[in-house]
């Protein structure tokens, strides 16, 4: 029983230690692209990493929780032997950061509790907190509420707002005017309203613009004859003939430019 | 593709596979700044450029039937720049399910002589132009917002004046014939210019 305990607690201390260094990896490669790289590193690579690093940290968070690994809370670790003398296996094993396991030392990393400051803080806010009365805290927790709803709601709609602000615009100030749109369209598709440098005689069958009616008509209307004609062989299908009607058009006018 | 090059290709009796797909509309002067830098935001990052073009559209008349027209532009800002003569085809606005006008499209760069060369094959100048503003790509896209103004005295392009309160805003991209996909994304753009602009497929037809 305590055996299949303990290999429990080295199995997941192990995959613990092999998790934790793949974000060490992951953490230093960050840092030293925002150290070395900054000048082509892209917005969206940054938040590539920090999504890798959040990922990571989630992967460790769902370890810990897991049934199976026993809680290490509930571990003791006492150090057997403390030495003031340097340790190479141990700053070799710590990459230089713990080179000597002393006095002085172990109380930090075998710490349990919060550091003495953080603690400190900690019980000003419980006492602070304790000082308030239940009411005025409810207070403050239905003011914090309301605020958080409505911050929430002005995410939630932003378009509804947007939406207001665009009619309120639109009513102020015209950005254009269809009119104008429909003089600059004809002037600069056949010089509607520009000077015409052909003496003014010669309108008639001269006029550019003329072009597309009498391409337009007749070849609109060659189709309709010719579908009166047709019809009555297509009878059984009528659903098909608008599209027949519609191909026609298209492949008169776009050729009629062309077969003079 | 099989087609062969622009350059070879007929100009009569042939195919030519480059179709302009193209959407239209204006804004008044006082919302022309908005409208840039709201381009300015959208558009590729770069630099929108900024250009001067005098443009003169030639006819020839035929025999009998409709008469040719070519469109000549130069640039003012540049005088050294070649010219550019543009063929536009019939515009196709019929079809519902295309979201964008298209018309047939040869553009071609060509010498400074090219008045004169017109002139020699019988093309008479109907009419002339200048057009001032800002052109914006995005990808495919090419945003064109100008301010269009009659040339008082033919020739003179110092002597201008302009032709409505307005600025013309085309929304164009050249594509080979069939790529209908491509209005899709010019709706989409479109979308985003309102209600600033509204860009439509106008039927030049209609305004005649």
């Amino acid at each position: 029983m305590q055996q299949r305990e303990e290999k429990q607690l080295e199995s997941s201390v192990e995959s613990l230690i092999s998790h934790v260094a793949h974000l060490k990896n992951a953490l230093h490669s960050f840092i030293y692209k925002l150290e070395n790289e900054y000048e082509r590193l892209t917005w969206p690579s940054v938040l590539d990493n920090f999504a890798l690093l959040s990922g990571q940290l989630n992967t460790i968070n769902k370890l810990l929780r897991n049934e199976k690994t026993p809680s290490f809370r509930q571990q003791v670790i006492i150090p057997l032997l403390l030495s003031p003398d340097r340790d190479e296996d141990l700053a070799k094993l710590t990459e230089q950061r713990v080179p000597v396991f002393s006095h002085e030392i172990v109380p930090d990393h075998l710490r349990t509790k919060p550091d003495p400051e953080v603690e400190e803080q900690e019980k000003q806010l419980s006492a602070e907190a304790a000082r308030i009365g239940p009411e005025v805290a409810q207070k403050q927790i239905q003011t914090l509420n309301k605020l958080c709803s409505n911050l929430l709601e002005k995410l939630n709609n932003p378009r509804e707002d947007r939406d207001l602000e665009i009619a309120a615009l639109r009513l102020t100030k015209q950005s254009f005017n269809s009119a104008d749109t429909n003089a600059l369209v004809a002037a600069v598709g056949f010089g509607k309203g520009l000077s015409k440098c052909r003496p003014p005689g010669t309108v008639a069958p001269g006029h550019p613009g003329q072009g597309p009616i009498m391409s337009g008509g007749p070849t609109l209307q060659q189709v309709t004859i010719g579908l009166g004609s047709g019809a009555p062989q297509q009878q059984g299908q009528p659903g098909k003939m608008p599209s027949n009607i519609k191909t026609n058009i298209k492949a008169a006018s776009s050729m009629h430019p062309y077969n003079r | 593709m099989e087609a062969p090059p622009v350059s070879v290709m007929p100009v009569t009796g042939g195919t030519i596979n480059m179709m302009e797909y193209l959407l239209q509309g204006s804004v008044l002067d006082q919302a022309l700044e908005s409208l840039l830098h709201r381009l300015r935001g959208l558009c590729d990052n770069m630099e929108p450029e900024i250009f001067a073009d005098h443009e003169l559209v030639y006819l020839l008349k035929g025999q009998q039937g409709n008469p040719f027209l070519l469109r000549a532009r130069r640039s003012l800002s540049h005088p050294a720049a070649p010219w550019h003569l543009r063929y536009l085809g019939q515009p196709e606005v019929g079809d519902k399910s295309r979201h964008a006008l298209v018309r047939n499209c040869v553009d071609v760069a060509a010498s400074h002589s090219l008045p004169d060369f017109l002139n020699e094959m019988g093309f008479r100048m109907d009419h002339e132009f200048v057009a001032k503003g800002h052109i914006f790509r995005r990808g495919a896209l090419k945003v064109v917002v100008s301010k269009l103004s009659r040339v008082l005295v033919p020739g003179n392009t110092e002597n201008t004046e302009p032709l409505s309160l307005s600025s013309l805003v085309e929304l164009s991209v050249l594509a080979p014939a069939g790529q209908d996909t491509v209005s899709e994304d010019m709706r989409s753009f479109a979308e985003q210019l309102k209600p600033l602009v509204h860009l439509e497929k106008i039927d030049p037809k209609r305004h005649m």
